[in-house]
């Protein structure tokens, strides 16, 4: 059997072997004697972390058996799906979707390990988080248009239940604005896909579209191909979110319980900037030219509006999710510089915004076990009571603010070298400015350390704080190791998308330049 | 020789097999409770059921007498009858299979409620498979009148009384719109049968042509009716309220189906000539008529759909909408889509009602979506199958209610350039009423439970039907590729014969 597709069904095999396993041992739903139920809700989560950790292990073999020489998608699996339709089950990875694959199953068993003390419906919270997870490596894997839209919204519903159910004060609120949000955008990249799928002769498949695309750039007439164009990039600025549709974030990062926020900021963020680099690039490479400054300037708009908003959050929880609106700004400006180095930069970025934020939502959400406050002023000098943690959480926080040698840098690097060199109209002012956004993206970050940290401990009971335990531990500390790894061995990341990512980078330039175009009018 | 075929007699019984074992379970279904002993709910279900499915097995293999006309065109067999029977007949046994506990709970005579359904079925199976305005009217009458006294079979009860009452009184003058545009067509073309008016109207001969226009406009008022589309819409909230939940379920979905496969052969077959002169005035106008009818039945539906609190209500608008998705599949003037997306539609709309039935106990008491607050962990194996409904109703994969509506709009977008602008309409209208479905999920699952639940019992039968809607709907949203493919090789259009004629 395919590989991706084990990978893809793997979690979701593990929700029907919970569902079954809880049926047959409780008889009937929350039967049985509280000791019973707890020992049941015991097996729900060992349940969920061993299928979670399986398929990050059979992701390990999808990144071992990868080809870096090769640009397109690779270990695929196609079989017909719907034939009237001419829709495919199609599968694979290439350069742009193997890491977001492993970052995927990568932050999944964290989730799992996040969520260890969720006593409410144990059951149900694991079996959406695997189906969520099925979801989501199905995006990244699906080459079929339908079929990745179909994982599209399947991450949709889980996300809304764990939001909705497990979360804060004002669940119900950050659910269905999330909710709203999301298909306000996909079901208009509906039509974008039913769209493309009749101009390019009744095909789902998006190698072939691209392909085709590259041979015919008037494959699509070119009014509506502009349209087409802000269908799939509404879809997925408002998954990013680009500023100005970013406003669901914080109200859903606030009220998620801990794994949500970290599967939201980690995985489903990236959907956006995944979709922008695999639909609007190569299937509209010149409205992407000619949009490109635009997209650009709403990524600059959001990398300095989201530090600054950080920058006066009381709310440490709210300020990890404005910086993801500053970080993931970075990503959008290196995917539409054009240039190897921004693209190639944008794509680690996102790997980086996964593990650096995952793991500062991770280190939020111990503390708020601890004191049920995530209040900058609740807090105070709680290296002294919590020196491993104070330690981790620093070494994540200087991650995601760029330090050089730990992962951030390498992004943030490329990306705005990638951007300086590019031949967007107006970049260099871009980079200049985006270069701000690591400044400020320091002094909110050292800012809030310094206020939760560091000096004498403020408040008494924040003196008798336990340390991690083993759980926390080993939740953390892949993150921490991986941010290191990553940013000492960057080329081991960089190396297996640079062919795809270069292929993407071509068929943006193969347009015809636009003093032809003029001449030619 | 097709006017052969139209004019001679062509007797085939097998040609109206489902018809016939409909109405003869319905009527042993009469005698057998006559002469049993009092209560007599199961044999009279098993009956019925076994009715259903019989019909069913014939429906399947209709296609094996051949496609054409028969009974001197009155009856026709092709794609359409096979797929819109299908659908009715599955919603059929989904009503049967939970009006055991229904008739049970409410203490209601059992007998004539399973022969009605069968009565009605047959009504409905003859409207899809009509090829005459005669059988049309015949299939419409018999369906419609069995479903009158279905609405007020809990007869002691107000609320359904005047659903009753207000199905009746607005279905008769729909009929009458229906009648009287059936008589100026025939004044217009002297001819009743469907590919007969076809014929009239590609030779040109028809003798008044304002008279076939206003036939046809009234024609339309009058499936409009039928089919719950806006502005001809208001009776549905009252009448879908009033009565029990099973037959609203039934209401929803089977006749519509029904009267869609008419309204399909009437205007697709007999009003579509897109020709010179009047065939192509008379095309474009029923065209740019539906066209404008299915924006409104959207928006109207979806619109007033937020506001509702009943749930069933709720349901009512919903189907009102739906309705509308399905007269954009209309207008292209294919069947397959609009077929599909009927039988998707009854999966998930019946399923839907199934539940509020069991959740609702005898007398419809808690139908208002407040009283569902916090019941989802409480009853799963009630509220997740609501709930993936409800999110099929609103289009999100991997539901059949997804598959379908993006076989509709596919379908439109492919089949001429003014149809985007509809599917644009029709998008933003899904966009609109994701809210409202998802409004009782948040209900069920993220509120507190209401006081007052009683854990409701689940019978075998109903779970059967619970099990058969979900997985129908499951099936169709995930691998739907053989129902397409059987869909998409028949077409509705005249008969090959005729075709050669006009050639």
């Amino acid at each position: 059997m395919n590989i991706v597709t084990i990978t893809t069904f793997l979690p979701l095999l593990g929700a029907i072997v919970l569902l079954i396993y809880s049926l047959i041992r409780s008889g009937r739903p929350y039967g049985g004697s509280d000791g019973h139920q707890e020992h049941l809700n015991n097996s729900y989560r060992w349940i969920a972390l061993i299928f979670t950790t399986l398929t990050f292990i059979a992701s390990i073999y999808i990144a071992a058996g990868f080809d870096n020489s090769v640009a397109g998608p690779q270990m695929t699996q196609k079989v017909s799906w719907i034939a009237a339709l001419n829709a495919n089950y199609y599968v694979g990875v290439d350069g742009i979707s193997l890491w977001l694959v492993v970052l995927t199953t990568f932050l999944m068993p964290i989730s799992v390990l996040a969520s260890w003390h969720i006593e409410k419906r144990v059951r149900e919270y694991m079996i959406f988080m695997l189906v969520l997870e099925t979801g989501m490596i199905g995006v990244f894997v699906a080459f079929d248009m339908l079929l990745f839209y179909l994982f599209f919204e399947i991450t949709l519903i889980p996300m809304y239940f764990l939001i909705g159910v497990w979360g804060g004060e004002r669940r119900i609120y950050a659910a269905l604005k999330f909710v709203i949000y999301t298909v306000v955008g996909s079901l208009l990249m509906l039509i974008a896909i039913i769209a493309v799928y009749l101009y390019a002769g009744s095909t789902f498949d998006i190698v072939e579209i691209t392909s085709k695309v590259a041979a015919d750039p008037n494959l699509i007439p070119s009014p509506l191909k502009t349209w087409l164009w802000l269908a799939f990039a509404l879809a997925f600025c408002i998954k990013v979110p680009l500023f100005p549709f970013h406003t669901w974030l914080p109200d859903a990062h606030v009220e998620a319980p801990t794994a949500g926020s970290i599967i939201l900021a980690g995985i489903l963020l990236k959907i956006g900037t995944y979709g922008l680099m695999r639909f609007n690039l190569p299937f509209f490479p010149d409205v992407s030219r000619n949009l490109g400054s635009w997209v650009m300037g709403l990524a600059l708009v959001g990398i300095i509006y989201g530090a600054l908003v950080a920058m006066v959050q009381p709310d440490i929880k709210k300020l990890v999710a404005y910086s993801s609106v500053s970080h993931l700004g970075f990503v959008v400006m290196g995917i539409f510089s054009f240039t190897d180095l921004g693209m190639q930069g944008a794509l680690f970025q996102m790997l980086n915004h996964g593990i650096s934020t995952g793991a500062l939502f991770l280190c939020v959400g111990m503390i708020y076990d601890r004191r049920h406050t995530r209040l900058i002023s609740e807090f105070g000098g709680i290296a002294t009571p919590m020196p491993q943690y104070s330690t981790m959480f620093m070494i994540i926080c200087l991650s995601s603010l760029g330090l050089p040698l730990l992962n951030g840098f390498i992004g943030e690097f490329l990306i705005l070298i990638g951007t300086f060199s590019s031949t967007v109209p107006y970049a260099k002012m871009f980079a200049v400015l985006g270069a701000t956004g690591v400044i400020l993206s320091a002094v909110y970050l050292l800012w809030m350390l310094q206020r939760v940290m560091f000096g004498e401990v403020t408040r008494r009971e924040n003196s008798e704080l336990p340390d991690m335990d083993l759980r926390e531990k080993a939740a953390l500390l892949p993150l921490v190791a991986l941010a290191i790894v990553m940013g000492i061995a960057p080329m081991l990341f960089l190396r297996a998308s640079e062919k795809s990512v270069n292929t993407v980078r071509q068929s943006v330039e193969q347009k015809v330049p636009r003093v032809v175009e003029i001449i030619n009018r | 020789m097709q006017l052969e075929t139209l004019n001679t007699l062509n007797l085939n019984y097998w040609s109206i097999a489902p018809e016939i074992i409909a109405s003869i379970a319905g009527a042993v279904i009469m005698l057998v409770d006559a002469f049993s002993k009092r209560g007599a709910r199961r044999i009279n279900g098993a009956i019925a059921l076994a009715g259903l499915i019989l019909a069913f097995i014939s429906v399947v293999f209709i296609g094996r007498v051949g496609q054409g006309n028969y009974f001197s065109g009155m009856i026709v067999v092709d794609s359409t009858r096979i797929f819109f029977g299908i659908t009715i007949l599955i919603a059929g046994m989904i009503v049967i299979l939970l009006a055991d506990q229904f008739l049970r709970d409410e203490g209601l005579p059992p007998g004539e409620f399973f022969s009605l359904v069968m009565f009605a079925t047959a009504g409905m199976l003859l409207l899809a498979g009509a090829g005459d305005l005669v059988t049309v009217f015949l299939g419409l009458e018999i369906s419609s009148i069995t479903t009158y006294v279905l609405a007020g079979y809990r007869r002691y009860d107000l609320r359904a009384n005047e659903s009753s009452l207000k199905y009746f009184l607005l279905g008769s003058f729909s009929t009458a719109f229906l009648l009287y545009g059936m008589a100026l067509t025939y004044g217009a073309t002297k001819a009743t049968n469907i590919e007969k008016i076809r014929l009239a109207i590609e030779g040109g001969q028809v003798t008044y042509p304002a008279l076939l226009l206003i036939g046809a406009a009234m024609m339309l008022v009058g499936f409009g009716f039928k089919i719950a589309s806006a502005p001809f819409h208001l009776w549905t909230p009252d009448v879908y309220e009033g009565a029990p939940t099973i037959v609203t379920g039934f209401m929803s979905t089977a006749p519509k189906a029904a009267v869609f496969a008419a309204f399909l052969r009437v205007f697709v077959v007999g009003f579509d000539v897109p020709k010179e002169g009047l065939g192509l005035q008379l095309h474009g106008t029923w065209i740019s008529a539906v066209a404008i009818l299915a924006v409104i039945t959207m928006t109207v539906g979806n619109l007033i759909a937020i506001s509702q609190r009943n749930i069933k209500r709720m349901l009512a608008y919903s189907s009102i909408a739906h309705a509308g998705y399905a007269l954009v599949g209309f207008v292209t003037g294919d069947y397959a889509p609009v077929a599909f997306y009927l039988l998707a539609y009854s999966l998930m709309s019946i399923g839907a009602f199934a539940v509020i039935q069991l959740l609702a106990r005898a007398g419809d008491q808690r139908t208002e979506i407040a009283d569902y607050a916090g019941i989802g962990f409480e009853v799963p194996s009630l509220s997740f199958p609501l709930a993936l409904f409800l999110l099929s109703l609103a289009g999100i994969p991997p539901t059949a209610g997804f598959m379908s509506k993006f076989y509709i709009f596919k379908s439109a977008w492919d089949s001429s350039p003014v149809l985007r602008y509809l599917v644009l309409v029709a998008i933003i209208n899904s966009i609109i009423s994701v809210y409202y479905y998802i409004y009782p999920i948040v209900v069920m699952f993220f509120r507190p439970l209401a006081p007052g639940f009683v854990r409701p019992r689940v019978s075998a039968s109903a779970a059967l039907a619970l099990i058969l809607a979900l997985a129908g709907t499951l099936y169709l949203g995930i691998l739907p590729n053989r129902v397409m493919n059987a869909m998409g090789r028949g077409t509705v259009g005249p008969t090959e014969q005729t075709q050669m004629i006009t050639k």
